[in-house]
């Protein structure tokens, strides 16, 4: 019954059982992490408040920054990797992100559509009270 | 009065005659159940093996009892009002005033869905998919637990909204700002919203239990596509519960922000946005009705298999066509709404992508159809409601590719058609799938099968009750009728709304064939009883332990090697015209033990329930506290299972042994 | 059963496929079980995000995010919170190694940093609320207060849990059971921090652009 693997818990660093993880690797992982991170987060201050990039282009810098911080968090502090004995918490994780950008995509869609079509505009709102 | 906020006597409708018929003989039967069950000393037994029972079988059996007593709650709602809509016409006013039409059309919708299709829907698979997978419990069995207690206390609550104060009048969505406070004022918004929000936390919870039940428990050697396909739709459906349902806590939580502290979502001052709900509650809403139809055809799957004797044409197809509209059905909820301003080009997006969900459904329906094909078909009572289902809702179908044109659906967009649609594809759908999984696994759950007079009775009750109930509905719909009226002028429609009240009798009709079949059922058990554990000659995992099955389910895992594991070893011993050697050393097992804390959790859930209701804030305090109070001793709880000893396992397997049948 | 007695007779073969080796091990359901339950939770955050996004500009005349919103301080709390995030990353290699000290010191410094974000989260609404910002004036004050309460409530109750577990470790040592929950914690803590991101881009950051 040796040959018998599951996925791994997610959270836990994939292939080493938890009670054997290295502790002075670990320690780099998180220590690597917490860098990236921070260089991220100064990054995303930085793009917001200077006045150096194309003001247009701020909020997709923004986004791209957070996605990617995100994705730090993931593979270094919670140990997402591709391999295949986490790929359980992978699918769940793709599941729950597709979910996400629908809520978010479609509502913002729709509600600006909506939006759009139904409210009176404020030019308009305008004309009327000067009528 | 404020040590009880805003309860009072005049909270209670003294003045309603119905309403306090109805509350006076609800409490009767209570009360005269509950002496017989005390003065006949089972509250004991009750509390042991029931309400403390952390047994996924035992909790799926409480979530059918819970779902068919309060079918017989929302039914009654809804032939009130047809009987209200067969007479009111021209100047009459029927026999409901308004305000208590408005309740009930509010209370028979919330109720059907939330307390009677959901808890079905999660019985059946708190029953079937822990046996179909081979093993011995759910992943968090406590927590199953939990999740059943929350959604009685739910239904609790707004049974209590008949008897003290009023229940929504708002239809059973809610929109704002009618159900704001500005326009709602009274407590019946809050009945619905607490209700909602503490039973749809308990089904939150079991989403997550059973997705990782699914995904982490199964026996040996049962890899995906080996999976029965009930259990493929049970994890669609549990998935789409841990997507959906946190959105609607989420809306839930916004409008009692609105409603309880002045804040402004979905106010009409101060910017708030009342669309914003009504897109939320569908990006719910859509998944829901996907929540409840998947295991239904789940079941319609294992049923057709298993009578037919043959294995499900296109299982992979039957899969994929799962997991599709798992994924398609978050795309399509627009659909609720075309008429609310957006643009042909989004209402045509959401239009396609609601008449691509039909493709997958489609081809489920074709492989029932070749499953069938070639198949010798066992017309037992299981197989009628399938193809009762088949029949109806290939129809129910195609009235909602119809409403999936954003053209036609703003013609008929909150007529009566709209309401013979839904209720065209969840009652064949959902209801007739779960009453095929009624008696299908009844036998398994109590050891004797269910009477088949009685039982092909209630269908075809059921079956031509409906058509008679719901196609003039479709006619006055066309016809021009809005939904929710509590009395009309136009005296064209009320031949068809009479048709309508008879097709509500004949379903009363199918009601009553149902008390009485399982009336009759219980009475000559012992002319029914099922000694092989295998009465249907099935094909998965479950029907291969003994009927009822042990708190342990399988005295040794079974190991599975392809797929409807069951038949490819009956086949194997009958092919060596021997039984297989049965001695086997027998492990202890370990079964999780009892534990009152979801039945506890529940009780203050209740109070404060009602306590926040009623503003009466003491008493939510009090509530929540003990709720915590509960939780925080279950987790210093030092015992989570009890060993069964090898040899009672030994003892119980050899005493049922299941038997091959040709 | 005997199916179970003649399926054991079957190929006892080397499981080489994951999906077939049978009921995975407690700590994996465990841990599987709460990751699905935090997906459930971000996608609940996913409705807030979205009503925010709606109703951002929805001041109805008070007062709006570039005029609220102190940018020093949201830097001070997403600092504290990735501090507390990497903290309890050492935390958990503590308790996989099973050092009792190492873990309560770990704990301590999750603690006192999630303490002090609260703190500085909670100062930042003081201020709001006196400067007349109430989440009753506007649809966007709603939202924002929902949204960003809804993390801070988290965050609390995720420091309750941490003192719970921090009790029964110290009465019950390395047990699997509290093992089990302690991950989950950090679980739960570093997707708090991920949801912070979210809100320190969308909320703080876009929400002061021109």
């Amino acid at each position: 019954m040796t040959e018998m693997r599951w996925d791994v818990a997610p959270g836990d660093r994939p292939s080493i059982p938890a009670s054997e993880q290295n502790a002075s690797s670990g320690f780099l992982v998180y220590t690597l992490g917490l860098l990236l991170a921070v260089i991220l987060t100064v990054t995303s201050f930085w793009v917001a408040n200077t006045s150096a990039i194309w003001a247009p282009g701020v909020p997709a810098g923004l986004t791209v920054l957070a996605i990617a911080q995100m994705g730090v968090h993931l593979v270094f502090f919670l140990h997402i990797t591709t391999g295949p004995d986490s790929s359980h918490n992978v699918l769940a994780l793709a599941f729950g992100v597709l979910i996400v950008f629908l809520v978010l995509a479609g509502s913002l869609v729709i509600m600006a559509n909506l939006n759009e079509n139904m409210m009176v505009h404020s030019e308009l709102m305008n004309l009327q009270m000067q009528r | 009065m404020t040590l009880l906020g805003k309860l009072d006597w005049s909270s209670i409708p003294f003045d309603q005659p119905i309403i306090m018929g109805t509350v006076g003989s609800v409490i009767v039967v209570i009360v005269s159940v509950l002496s017989w069950v005390t003065l006949k000393g089972y509250l004991p037994y009750l509390w042991r093996e029931w309400i403390t029972s952390v047994d996924h079988k035992r909790i799926g059996v409480m979530y059918i009892a819970l779902a068919l007593v309060m079918l017989l709650r929302g039914f009654a709602d809804g032939i009130m009002m047809r009987t209200q809509q067969a007479v009111a016409a021209g100047g009459a006013q029927g026999y409901l005033p308004p305000e208590h039409f408005d309740q009930i059309f509010s209370a028979h919708g919330t109720i059907m869905i939330f307390f009677v299709a959901m808890p079905l829907v999660i019985g059946l698979m708190n029953f079937a998919v822990p046996l179909q997978l081979g093993v011995r419990d759910v992943a968090f069995p406590t927590m199953n637990s939990i999740s059943f207690w929350l959604t009685a206390s739910g239904v609790l609550l707004t049974n209590v909204s008949l008897a003290v104060g009023e229940f929504a009048k708002t239809g059973w969505f809610a929109y704002p700002p009618l159900s704001e406070l500005q326009f709602s004022p009274g407590v019946g918004v809050d009945y619905y919203l607490w209700s909602l929000q503490i039973s749809g936390i308990g089904t939150l919870l079991s989403g997550v239990n059973f997705v990782t039940t699914i995904l982490k428990m199964r026996a040996p050697g049962m890899s995906y596509m080996r999976m029965p396909v009930f259990c493929w739709t049970a994890l669609a459906s549990n998935l789409l519960i841990v997507a959906a349902f946190p959105v609607l806590t989420a809306l839930f939580a916004m409008l009692l922000l609105d409603r309880y502290l002045g804040f402004h979502f979905f106010t009409v001052d101060a910017g708030g946005n009342a669309m914003m709900y009504v897109n939320l509650f569908w990006v719910w809403g859509h998944p829901e009705v996907y929540i409840l139809v998947l295991p239904a055809f789940g079941i319609f799957s294992e049923v057709t298999a298993t009578f037919s004797g043959k294995s499900l044409f296109g299982y992979r197809s039957m899969v994929l066509a799962t997991m599709a509209i798992c994924v398609l059905s978050y795309t399509v909820w627009l659909h609720h709404f075309f008429t609310m301003g957006a643009s042909a080009s989004v209402n045509a997006f959401f239009g396609i992508t609601s008449m691509i969900i039909g493709v997958p459904t489609g081809v489920k329906v074709f492989n029932w159809l070749f499953t069938m094909y070639g198949g010798r078909v066992r017309f037992t009572v299981p197989v009628l409601w399938t193809i009762g289902f088949m029949v109806s809702f290939v129809f129910g179908g195609l009235t909602g590719v119809l409403l999936a044109l954003p053209a036609v659906d703003w013609q008929v967009h909150n007529s009566v058609f709209l309401v013979a649609h839904f209720h065209h594809v969840i009652i064949p759908g959902v209801l007739f799938g779960c009453m095929a999984g009624y008696n299908y696994w009844f036998p398994k759950a109590f050891g004797f099968r269910l009477d088949e007079r009685w039982g092909k009775a209630a269908f075809w009750c059921w079956f031509l009750g409906f058509h008679l109930a719901f196609m003039p509905l479709y006619m006055t719909g066309l016809m021009g009728m809005p939904r929710r009226l509590q009395h009309y002028d136009v005296l064209s429609w009320q031949p068809w709304l009479l048709v309508a009240e008879v097709g509500a009798l004949v379903i009363l009709t199918g009601i009553i064939c149902q008390i009485v079949q399982i009336v009759v059922s219980i009475r000559h058990r012992e002319q029914l009883r099922d000694t092989t554990g295998d009465p249907w000659n099935g094909r998965t995992l479950e029907w291969s332990t003994a009927s009822p099955p042990p708190a342990w389910n399988f005295a040794v895992l079974p190991r599975v090697d392809e797929l409807d594991a069951f038949w490819a070893h009956k086949q194997r011993v009958l092919a060596k015209q021997e039984l297989p050697v049965r001695q086997h050393a027998y492990q202890p097992i370990e079964v999780p033990k009892n534990s009152p804390v979801g039945f506890v959790t529940a009780f203050f859930a209740v109070v404060s329930g009602f306590a926040l209701i009623w503003h009466i804030w003491w008493m939510a305090g009090f509530g929540v506290l003990g709720a915590a109070v509960t939780l925080l001793a279950f987790m210093f709880r030092t015992k989570d299972e009890v060993e069964i000893p090898a040899d009672e396992v030994g003892l119980f397997d050899r005493a049922h042994p299941v038997e091959v049948s040709p | 059963m005997n199916v179970a007695v003649e399926m054991d007779a079957v190929r006892r073969s080397a499981l080489l496929n994951l999906s077939e080796a049978g009921p995975a091990p407690k700590r994996v359901i465990a841990g599987f079980g709460f990751w699905t339950f935090l997906l459930s939770d971000i996608v609940m955050f996913s409705a807030l995000f979205a009503s925010y996004a709606v109703l951002a500009k929805a001041t109805a005349g008070g007062l709006t995010g570039v005029q609220l919103f102190d940018q020093r301080n949201v830097a001070m709390e997403t600092a504290l919170l990735l501090l507390s995030s990497y903290t309890c990353g050492m935390m958990s290699l503590a308790i996989n190694s099973r050092r009792y000290l190492a873990t309560f010191l770990g704990a301590v410094a999750t603690f006192l940093l999630g303490a002090a974000f609260l703190a500085l989260e909670l100062r930042e609404f003081q201020g709001m609320i006196a400067l007349g910002a109430t989440p009753q004036r506007s649809a966007f004050l709603s939202a924002f207060f929902t949204l960003v309460g809804s993390h801070g409530l988290h965050v609390t109750v995720g420091l309750a849990w941490l003192v719970l577990m921090m009790v029964q470790l110290s009465l019950r040592g390395f047990q699997d059971v509290v093992v089990r929950r302690l991950h989950c914690f950090s679980l739960f803590w570093h997707a708090l921090d991920i949801i912070w991101v979210l809100i320190f881009t969308i909320v703080y950051l876009m929400g002061v652009l021109p």
